[in-house]
């Protein structure tokens, strides 16, 4: 079946089998490969993807599902610039290490502190509890994560 | 002898001041990591054939017949391979001749491969897996190592005669004399259990016939010259018929230096027999059924020590549960049997190992190999004689760890290199230790809190006298640029991207920027294995010393093209000076001399590790050419209401050599803590009376999230140089792990007052056990 969505600003179509995965049609069709895949069973958080701007995985969401929505992935935050702090924040800290979680990370980090630009610790810390990483035990990318908040925030106060 | 490697090794540790070692510097992967455009296997896919595993469904059975007419019947399915089609040699075991890749005769544990099925599509091929019909006749199966010991009726290996796969030994002095002189003798059963690797990215291979006129694998696998041995060996073709690729890989630890050959050599297979390119990926379920694991051990401990804390004997029985194949258990029985005295001069050592065969998914590498759980037995005997004693337990292991000048349990001398008993000071200072040890431990109430410690040792390099070199080619590029290559492979633990490159530039006085490393490429020399932490300690020695020659060729062009003495050279920062004056010329500018002055600038960088020899059959001798060491304490709150501990707190102290990139080795801790608090409190496999795993997912088989992890506390280093590596680095990777479950359950017994010697500690064994009924 057709379906139609909207992929990191530009709307696609796709032929799509009614049970045909989002994170499938993603890397497979539609060369989205930041997308990745760990599990298929909802519980790693390498496949997430912003449904509307909320994290979800994308080995969970079937194709059709999607039809009218909005996809997007961290290619296009790049591109926009709005992950920078971010990206920085990973970089400096030493939050990457295979890089295999990284960009559900960002996705997951970044729609989280949209919500709440001045968390606390606990509170990032619960923001990715879904998102697994086996390589950095999580320090390096909480610290990633609250400097990044700070850069936000310093940059929009600039504004 | 000019470019003579020892010499360029000593000049360089004699380095007092440094442009980029001991820096935190970021990185050259991460930021295409972050914007998901780092290419790992599965993102080469494009155009090849699927194929799919079919698994044994049985734990041990004779195979009578594979009927695949069914699945050739189904739309897209090209070919159903099994042993019979093996055009090379059907044998694939590492350490023992005793494992084929696609089973032949016998299958010995749920989740053994049996047949490959290649198709057009993903779908078609697992359709046709499933329609595979293969026809067992089954055997009694054995789950239990201490039953494997005892039977002879029912053998796993025929050939072998006995379900003992290896046995190694340790000897010295005499125990029984020695356990005469104690005061206090500690006897007790350990036991631990299999643990997953869980890296996020599964195992995959694409293998493409005719790039370059070679079979070209793109393989998730920690030694790209093992896969292309394996894969050559398989097809019966020459090595250097194959090519292997490792790309970025999301994660290794160990495991993807047993199955990588493996999934690569699958896919090969099919690739070969097809002509086509072929694509192969283990889903999660098939990932955990089928790979090598952690070990799981018995280890029967009995030590001693006097009035004054001396320790005076200990006997150690350690049998591994190695499953259906030895894999590498015989080299993991080594690690845990030259370790399993801990890093403590014990005069009379007795050590016997025994690797024995069930119908289980084998044993495998998992980082620390064999050693987390001898010094989880070590280390716990350590706490109850220092009990019986009545003394502190760092103080008690003050009074017996190794020294310069000590010699270990196998007899070897350790002339230098070990500040294992300085990081344990410093460290329990740093800890507050005293303090803590006293108040804690002390709790009535729902919550208690407890404090332990650990320390840990890890031989650098292969066990025994088993060969290990280093060996990578460098280039300088005409614009100055230098691009490095090298075997070792990048899994996350980033020495490619970060070590290396601050090794190469610091010994040419580069920015890092300028330098390239292309990694885990069978078109380097072998380097050996991204393993045993050997890869910034072994694998950086070959670039290293390519630097170190290809900087002493340029010293004297420098020297004459500014007229002053080599003595006097300086590169700094792409800038090559005469001290003390204002003559200079630029690295760029150099570079072009020397390629119009007919100076070489590409070298091969090889260095042979220098080691002795171990005779197993006095089992003494030369074990390892150093060790790296490690202290750890650990902070722990116990819910005796719900049996969770959380672990608060951790305290680490590395002695590991220099330290090259300070932040690379934090993430090494911080992910090697993480690991190891969950195999102590969570991760647990459940076998079912067929030795088939019941919780093959992530959603039973549960691992630490950011909201498990304790605070894990800036390390105290010891920098105990040493003098066969760049810059008197050792191993990183591996080493927290490795006291950790030992610290975890120390401090556990600090908390509740109870010895626990069976991991994990889960709430439900910790709850059991507060109730009094075990
Ligand atoms: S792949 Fe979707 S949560 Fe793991
Ligand atoms: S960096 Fe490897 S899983 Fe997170």
């Amino acid at each position: 079946m057709k379906v139609r969505f909207k992929l990191n600003g530009k709307w696609v179509e796709v032929d799509a089998k009614p049970n045909e995965i989002l994170l499938d049609t993603l890397r497979l069709k539609l060369g989205a490969r930041s997308v990745k895949r760990g599990c298929e069973t909802a519980e790693c958080g390498a496949c997430t993807v912003l449904l509307d701007g909320k994290p979800v995985y994308s080995c969970t969401i079937l194709t059709p599902m999607v039809e009218g929505r909005e996809v997007i992935t961290v290619d296009y935050l790049a591109e926009t610039g709005e992950i920078q702090p971010l990206m920085e924040a990973f970089a400096e800290h030493g939050a990457v290490q295979c890089g295999f979680c990284t960009p559900g990370f960002i996705l997951t980090a970044y729609a989280f502190l949209k919500q709440n630009p001045r968390p606390s610790e606990w509170e990032v810390r619960k923001a990715v509890e879904g998102n697994l990483c086996r390589c950095t035990g999580y320090q390096k990318i909480i610290e990633a994560i609250l400097d990044a908040a700070e850069r936000m925030r310093k940059s929009n106060g600039n504004k | 002898m000019p470019e003579d490697p020892y010499s360029l090794i000593e000049r360089w540790m004699k380095a007092r001041s440094f442009l980029v070692i001991g820096k935190s510097v970021t990185r050259a992967d991460a930021i295409e990591k972050i914007l998901g455009r780092a290419k790992y296997v599965e993102d080469f896919l494009d155009g090849a054939l699927f194929a799919k595993m079919v698994l044994s469904t049985e734990p041990h059975a004779r195979i009578l017949g594979i009927d695949d007419s069914a699945a050739l019947r189904i739309k897209g399915v090209r070919r159903v391979i099994t042993a019979r089609d093996v055009p090379g040699i059907n044998e694939v075991g590492y350490a023992l001749p005793d494992q084929p890749l696609l089973a032949d005769k016998k299958v010995r544990y749920i989740g053994d491969t049996v047949a490959l099925v290649v198709a057009d599509d993903f779908e078609a091929a697992l359709r046709g897996a499933e329609e595979v019909d293969v026809k067992y006749e089954p055997l009694p199966h054995i789950l239990d190592p201490l039953e494997a010991m005892e039977r002879t009726d029912v053998l796993i290996h025929e050939e072998n005669g006995s379900n003992i796969a290896f046995r190694t030994k340790v000897r010295k002095g005499d125990v029984e004399e020695g356990f005469s002189k104690a005061d206090v003798v500690v006897e007790n059963e350990y036991r631990t259990h299999r643990q997953d690797h869980i890296y996020l990215e599964t195992e995959a291979a694409l293998a493409v016939p005719g790039l370059d006129g070679r079979l070209t694998v793109i393989t998730a696998a920690q030694h790209p010259h093992l896969a292309q041995k394996i894969v050559a060996k398989v097809l019966g073709v020459n090595w250097s018929d194959i090519k292997i690729i490792v790309p970025y890989l999301g994660g290794g630890f160990g495991g993807k230096d047993d199955e990588g050959p493996l999934v690569a050599a699958k896919a090969a297979l099919a690739a070969y027999l097809t002509g086509k390119p072929v694509f192969l990926e283990y889903t999660r379920e098939e990932s955990i059924l089928v790979h090598p694991k952690r070990e799981s051990t018995i280890i029967k401990y009995k030590s001693g020590a006097t009035n004054d804390g001396k320790l005076v004997a200990a006997e150690i029985t350690i049998i591994h549960d190695t499953g259906a194949y030895a894999n590498r258990g015989p080299f993991i029985l080594w690690r845990a049997t030259v370790h399993a005295t801990g890093p403590y001069k014990v005069p009379n050592v007795k050590v016997d190992g025994y690797a024995v065969y069930t119908n289980k998914v084998p044993q495998g590498s998992y980082r620390g190999f064999g050693n987390p759980s001898a010094q989880f037995a070590a280390e716990s005997q350590m706490d109850l004689l220092a009990e019986k004693l009545g003394m502190d337990p760092v103080e008690f292991r003050l009074k017996n760890l190794l020294r310069p000048g000590d010699d270990t349990a196998t007899g070897q001398v350790l002339e230098d290199s070990v500040g294992i008993a300085e990081a344990l000071e410093k460290l329990a200072k740093v800890a507050d230790w005293k303090r803590k040890r006293e108040t804690y431990g002390k709790d009535t109430g729902r919550f208690r809190r407890g404090i332990g410690v650990a320390v840990a040792w890890h031989g650098i390099s292969t066990s025994r006298g088993v060969p290990d070199w280093s060996n990578a080619y460098l280039k300088v590029e005409r614009d100055g640029s230098v691009t490095v290559h090298t075997g070792i492979v990048e899994i996350g633990q980033g020495s490619p991207n970060s070590s290396h490159r601050q090794i190469v530039a610091e010994v040419l006085g580069i920015p890092p920027e300028k330098v390239k490393v292309v990694y885990g490429t069978t078109d380097a020399p072998d380097t050996g294995a991204t393993h045993a932490s050997r890869g910034t300690t072994v694998g950086a020695i070959g670039p290293f010393i390519a630097a170190a020659k290809v900087r002493e060729r340029l010293e004297r062009l420098a020297s004459e093209l500014l007229h002053a003495p080599v003595e006097q050279i300086e590169f700094v920062n792409g800038i090559i000076k005469v001290r003390g004056t204002d003559k200079q010329i630029t690295w760029e500018k150099l570079i072009d001399e020397a390629y119009k002055r007919g100076v070489e600038v590409s070298a091969t960088g090889y260095f042979f590790l220098p080691k002795g020899k171990f005779d197993d059959e006095k089992g003494r001798g030369f074990a390892y050419p150093a060790y790296s060491f490690i202290a750890m304490i650990a902070e722990v709150e116990v819910d005796t209401w719900t049996g969770v501990t959380r672990v608060t707190r951790v305290w680490p102290a590395l002695a590991a050599g220099k330290i090259i990139n300070p932040q690379q080795v934090e993430g090494q801790i911080e992910g090697a803590v993480a690991q190891g608090m969950g195999y102590v409190l969570m991760e647990q496999f459940v076998f079912d009376e067929r030795g088939r795993i019941l919780n093959p997912n992530l959603t039973d088989y549960v691992i630490p999230t950011a909201l498990d992890m304790p605070q894990v506390m800036k390390p105290v280093y010891v920098e105990d140089l040493f003098k066969y590596s760049p810059f008197g680095a050792k191993g990183v990777g591996e080493m927290a792990l490795i006291p950790a479950p030992a610290a975890i359950a120390n401090a556990v017994a600090h908390a509740l007052g109870i010895r626990f010697t069976q991991l994990p500690l889960t709430p439900e064994r910790i709850l059991l056990t507060l109730r009094g009924e075990k």
